[in-house]
């Protein structure tokens, strides 16, 4: 098996949690901090981590403002983002191919 | 090397993915429009007077039909305001997964109608029989939505069931009621049970952007 595409695979988008953060943002314009805290499932403190990581990458982008004076915080993917999660999904497809065609 | 792990990502992308889509966010908006549209039904039904088997029958299909119609311009508002595709892989596989109860209950209300023609206490069959399909076609969905639809599809469903429980009771001593309180347990699960899910998605929503 060519090992080649595994090599390839992003390894800041393929950490678990990461992963499932950028999905979520994939298919939506934006989510709340804490919509995407709840629907993972994660906690305030490792969805913060997660995120700056993505961020310093230049895959995820964070706006702050306010609703009903609360802050509200909402995440969104960057261009360079969503370029970088298609890259990983192509992988992937390639990689399930390889084993089939075995 | 074990490649299943790559299937599994897949997968789960998948479903993360469907878990945010469009239809996701359309669903308080689209759920407040069925409950309206059931609750007018049902109020034209008693106004009216409509007890005739045909009558309960296009009423009740109308209604339906107009709702499936009305969600469909919603959930393609909210498409069009969010820049993103309609007609997406999540959206076909929620449509995939409520189609064989709709299809079932378009077929059998049609049937039932040429069956029923004649005898309007027949018709009280269709309201469990439409409760139970639409019950199993919101949990179908909500394997692709949020938890609370499956839910409402179990209330749904349940209900029917205890409904259709009831109308054989009654029966068997021959007292099924006038058709007319079809229309109100009508008007209460269809109305009612969509107006309340709406108004609980619309709250909890609003609470949950605001943090």
């Amino acid at each position: 098996m060519n090992p080649e595409p595994f090599l390839q695979l992003d390894r800041v988008i393929h950490e678990k949690g990461r992963l499932a953060i950028m999905s979520m943002l994939a298919a939506a314009p934006e989510l709340s901090f804490t919509e995407l805290r709840d629907a993972l499932t994660m906690t305030d403190g490792n969805l913060t981590t997660h995120i700056r990581a993505l961020q310093q990458e230049g895959y995820v982008s964070v706006a702050k403002s306010f609703q009903n004076r609360r802050p509200l915080t909402t995440c969104s993917l960057t261009p360079a983002g969503r370029k970088a999660f298609a890259e990983y999904i192509n992988l992937l497809e390639q990689i399930i191919r390889q084993t089939k065609g075995k | 090397m074990d490649t299943n792990w790559a299937a599994e990502h897949l997968q789960t992308i998948r479903t993360l993915m469907e878990r945010s889509a469009v239809y996701r966010r359309a669903l308080a908006p689209i759920m407040l429009f069925a409950g309206f549209v059931g609750a007018l039904a049902a109020a034209a039904g008693i106004l009216f007077h409509l007890e005739s088997s045909i009558a309960f029958g296009y009423l009740w299909l109308d209604t339906a039909l107009f709702s499936f119609f009305g969600a469909l311009l919603i959930a393609r508002r909210q498409a069009i305001k969010d820049k993103e595709p309609f007609w997406s892989p999540p959206a076909r596989r929620v449509v995939q997964a409520m189609l064989p109860s709709w299809l079932a209950g378009l077929v059998g209300t049609s049937v039932f109608r040429v069956v029923a023609l004649n005898d309007p206490r027949l018709s009280w069959w269709l309201l469990p029989v439409w409760m139970v399909l639409y019950g199993l076609a919101l949990y179908g969905a909500g394997f692709f939505m949020p938890r609370g639809i499956r839910l409402l599809g179990w209330l749904f469903f349940l209900s029917g069931l205890a409904i259709l429980v009831v109308l054989a009771i009654k029966n068997i001593s021959d007292s099924i009621p006038p058709l007319i309180y079809a229309h109100y347990l009508m008007g209460i699960f269809f109305g009612g049970g969509h107006l309340a899910y709406g108004a609980y998605l619309y709250i909890t929503e609003k609470g949950k952007n605001a943090a």
